[in-house]
C-alpha cells in the first residue's frame, strides 16, 4: 500500500503541492502545467471578471476533437453513403448518438461562448495596453477576432457532413454569398466547391478542412493568443492592480526580471513583474489557477454532456437538390446574415443591387473592419483597461451593445418568427399547411 | 622558378564594395529559391483546380414533345420547369436568383391577371422561394422579396438524331423565346 501511495502522489503532486518549494517546482516540471506562470495575482483568477469563457471555449475545442476523430472513425466523406453513416452513428453505433450530439451541441456552444468572451474582453476594455512593457493587446484582439471567425467556419463545414436537406440548403446559400462577392466570387465558390455544383467535391473539400485545415488553424492561433496572453503580462485587470501601486509608493522597489540573465536582448516571455508587492496580491498558479480551470473543465463537460442527452442532434431528409425545404434555415449563429440577405436587397430606379452582396458580404465586412480597428480608435486612458463598464468608455460600450442586440434580435427573428416562405408568423400564429411536393 | 605570369586580368564587370561576387550569388540563390517556392505553391493551388467535371451536363434530352402535358412540368433533376402550350415550348430556371435555393411552384386555382411592366397578362402559377420569400410571376418575372433578377429563360432545340425536346442552360433566352414544334 505505502508503494501505492508513493507512485499516486509522484504522478500527481504537481497539482496538489504541499510546499512553497513545490507549488514552484509544478509549473516547472510538468509539462501540462509548464505554460502557466508560478504566480498569478489575485484578480484574474476571479470568476466575475473574466467568467472563464476563454478556458470554457478552450474545453469546448477539445470535447469536439476527441469526439470528432471518434466520429472520423465512423463517417464516410462519400455523397452515396455520408448520410447512411451519420444515420448509422445515431442509429447503430454504440452510444453514437450521445457522440454525435455532444460534438453538435459542443459546436453550438462553442460559437456562443467565443462571441460571449469576445463580448466580455470589449465590455471590461480587455484589449487595451496597460502599464506593462512590451504589450501588444490589440494585436491579441485581432487573433480573437480571426478564432471567432475560423469556430464560425468550422461549424459552417461540419453543417453539410450529414448530407441531409438542411445541411444540403444551409450551403447552397452560404456558397451563393462568397459567389456575389466581387471581382473573385465566382472563383472563390469554384475552388470552395471543386465544380459548379454542391457534389462529391464540395463534400470532400468541406471534410478535409473540418477536419484537418481548420483545426490546424485553431490550435496555430490559439497558442499564439495565450503565448501572447502571457507577453501582455495576463488579463488587462492586472494592469489596475499595478497602476493603483503605482499611484500608492512613490518610490518603487527594484522590481524582478525574468529574462535570460543578459544572454537575450530582449525582454523573455515573462516581463518584468508589474506587481511592485508581489506576494501580497498574488499566489502560487498552482493549485489555486489549476484547481479553477479544472473547475472550468468539469462544469463545460458537464453542461455539455446534459445538453446532449437532452436535445438530440437531429438528422432530415436525405439532401435533394431538387426540393428546398421550407422554410429552409441555416444554423441559428447565421440566422442574422440570413434575415439580413433576405432584407437588404436595394432598388434605386431599375438598378438592383442582390441582397447576397449587401447583406452577405458588405455589412459583415463593414463589422468585421470595425471590430479588427476598434482597438487603435480607442483613446480612453490606461485607466479603462480591465474594468466592466468603465464610465470613460460608455459611449465606446453603448454602441457596441448596440450591434450586439440587433445580431441578437435579428437572430431571434429567424430562429422563432420566420416561417414557409421566410414569411413573419408569430410564435402564436400557426404556420399554413403546404403540399411536400407540388 | 621564374615568377609566374601575371593572372591578374581585368574584371568582367566592376566590382563594388556593395555587390561583390558572394554577394550576387546570395541574390541569385535567394531569387531562386523564392521562385521554387512561388512555382510550388502555384502548382498546390493548380491541383486543388479540377480539370473534369464529373457534373450532369449543361445540355440534355428530357423526352419527346408528345409525352409532356399541357402546363408546366418539373424536370427534377436539372432544375428546370418545362412550360407547354399547345405547340409551343419554353424552359424557365428553377434557381432563385438571389441565392439559388429551388422555387416552388404554386398553381392556380383560376387564371389570374397580373401586370407585368405595364402589360396584362393571365397566369396559371407563380414561383414562391422558401428560402426568403422571393416572389416571381409565371413568367419569372421577380415581383417581391429579395430576388434581384427574373428567373432565367433556356434555349429549347429539337435534337436532330431522335426528335427529343433539348434544354440549353449554356443559353439564356429572353421571355419572348418559343420553340414551336
Amino acid at each position: 500500500m505505502a508503494v501505492q501511495k508513493s507512485v499516486w502522489r509522484r504522478l500527481t503532486w504537481p497539482w496538489k503541492p504541499e510546499s512553497e518549494l513545490e507549488a514552484g517546482d509544478s509549473i516547472v516540471r510538468n509539462l501540462l502545467l509548464h505554460w502557466f506562470p508560478s504566480q498569478v495575482s489575485l484578480p484574474s483568477l476571479s470568476f466575475r471578471y473574466s467568467f472563464w469563457l476563454g478556458s470554457a471555449s478552450a474545453v469546448l475545442f477539445l470535447i469536439l476533437t476527441i469526439t470528432g476523430i471518434v466520429l472520423m472513425f465512423n463517417y464516410v466523406p462519400s455523397v452515396e453513403r455520408a448520410y447512411a453513416s451519420v444515420k448509422d452513428i445515431d442509429y447503430v453505433v454504440s452510444f453514437g448518438w450521445f457522440i454525435r450530439g455532444l460534438h453538435r451541441i459542443g459546436a453550438h456552444l462553442m460559437v456562443a461562448v467565443v462571441f460571449l468572451h469576445g463580448v466580455r474582453v470589449f465590455l471590461t476594455g480587455g484589449y487595451k495596453n496597460g502599464s506593462g512593457a512590451g504589450q501588444n493587446r490589440p494585436v491579441n484582439w485581432i487573433i480573437g477576432v480571426v478564432l471567432l471567425l475560423l469556430t464560425l467556419f468550422l461549424s459552417f463545414t461540419g453543417y453539410l457532413l450529414p448530407w441531409d436537406q438542411l445541411a444540403y440548403w444551409a450551403i447552397t446559400v452560404g456558397t451563393n454569398i462568397a459567389k456575389s462577392a466581387p471581382i473573385f466570387g465566382v472563383q472563390s465558390r469554384f475552388l470552395l466547391l471543386g465544380g459548379n455544383t454542391i457534389a462529391q467535391g464540395a463534400l470532400l473539400r468541406f471534410y478535409v478542412l473540418h477536419c484537418f485545415f481548420l483545426p490546424m488553424a485553431v490550435i496555430f492561433l490559439f497558442s499564439w493568443h495565450m503565448w501572447r496572453v502571457r507577453k501582455d503580462g495576463g488579463l488587462a485587470c492586472v494592469d489596475q492592480l499595478a497602476l493603483d501601486q503605482k499611484a500608492q509608493k512613490s518610490v518603487p522597489v527594484k522590481s524582478k526580471t525574468y529574462s535570460l540573465l543578459g544572454i537575450a536582448g530582449r525582454r523573455s516571455v515573462h516581463i518584468e513583474t508589474a506587481l511592485v508587492d508581489e506576494e501580497m496580491y498574488s499566489t502560487h498558479s498552482s493549485p489555486h489557477l489549476t484547481r479553477r480551470l479544472l473547475l472550468t473543465i468539469l462544469l463545460t463537460l458537464a453542461i455539455a454532456s446534459t445538453m446532449a442527452i437532452v436535445i438530440r442532434a437531429p438528422l432530415e431528409e436525405p439532401a435533394n437538390p431538387a426540393v428546398t425545404s421550407n422554410p429552409a434555415k441555416a444554423p441559428w449563429y447565421f440566422l442574422w446574415l440570413q434575415e439580413l440577405v433576405a432584407d437588404s436587397t436595394i432598388r434605386i430606379r431599375g438598378f438592383t443591387v442582390n441582397g447576397a452582396l449587401v447583406g452577405g458580404i458588405i455589412v459583415p465586412t463593414i463589422l468585421l473592419g470595425v471590430l479588427i480597428a476598434w482597438p487603435f480608435l480607442d483613446n480612453s486612458s490606461v485607466r479603462a483597461a480591465g474594468i466592466w463598464f468603465s464610465p470613460e468608455r460608455r459611449l465606446q460600450n453603448t454602441v457596441f451593445l448596440t450591434i450586439v442586440v440587433l445580431i441578437v434580435a435579428f437572430t431571434i427573428i429567424g430562429t422563432f418568427l420566420r416561417g414557409p416562405y421566410w414569411g413573419f408568423y408569430w410564435p402564436w400564429q400557426t404556420w399554413p399547411t403546404l403540399p411536400k411536393k407540388f | 622558378m621564374p615568377p609566374l605570369p601575371s593572372t591578374e586580368r581585368k574584371p568582367a564587370h566592376k566590382e563594388t564594395a556593395t555587390e561583390t561576387r558572394r554577394s550576387f550569388f546570395a541574390k541569385m540563390g535567394i531569387g531562386g529559391l523564392l521562385t521554387g517556392l512561388a512555382g510550388q505553391i502555384t502548382i498546390l493551388f493548380r491541383a486543388l483546380m479540377p480539370n473534369v467535371l464529373y457534373e450532369p451536363p449543361r445540355i440534355f434530352k428530357i423526352g419527346k414533345p408528345d409525352q409532356f402535358p399541357e402546363g408546366v412540368t418539373f424536370i427534377e433533376s436539372q432544375r428546370v420547369f418545362v412550360f407547354r402550350n399547345q405547340k409551343q415550348f419554353h424552359a424557365i430556371s428553377a434557381e432563385c436568383t438571389h441565392l439559388g435555393c429551388t422555387v416552388k411552384m404554386v398553381q392556380f386555382n383560376d387564371p389570374k391577371t397580373v401586370q407585368i411592366q405595364g402589360r396584362s397578362q393571365q397566369e396559371m402559377q407563380e414561383f414562391d422561394c422558401p428560402c426568403h420569400g422571393s416572389k416571381y410571376y409565371g413568367d419569372g418575372t421577380n415581383y417581391a422579396g429579395p430576388a434581384p433578377a427574373p428567373l432565367a429563360w433556356y434555349r429549347m432545340e429539337i435534337a436532330a438524331d431522335d426528335g427529343q425536346l433539348v434544354v440549353n442552360l449554356t443559353e439564356p433566352v429572353g421571355q419572348d423565346f418559343r420553340l414551336l414544334v
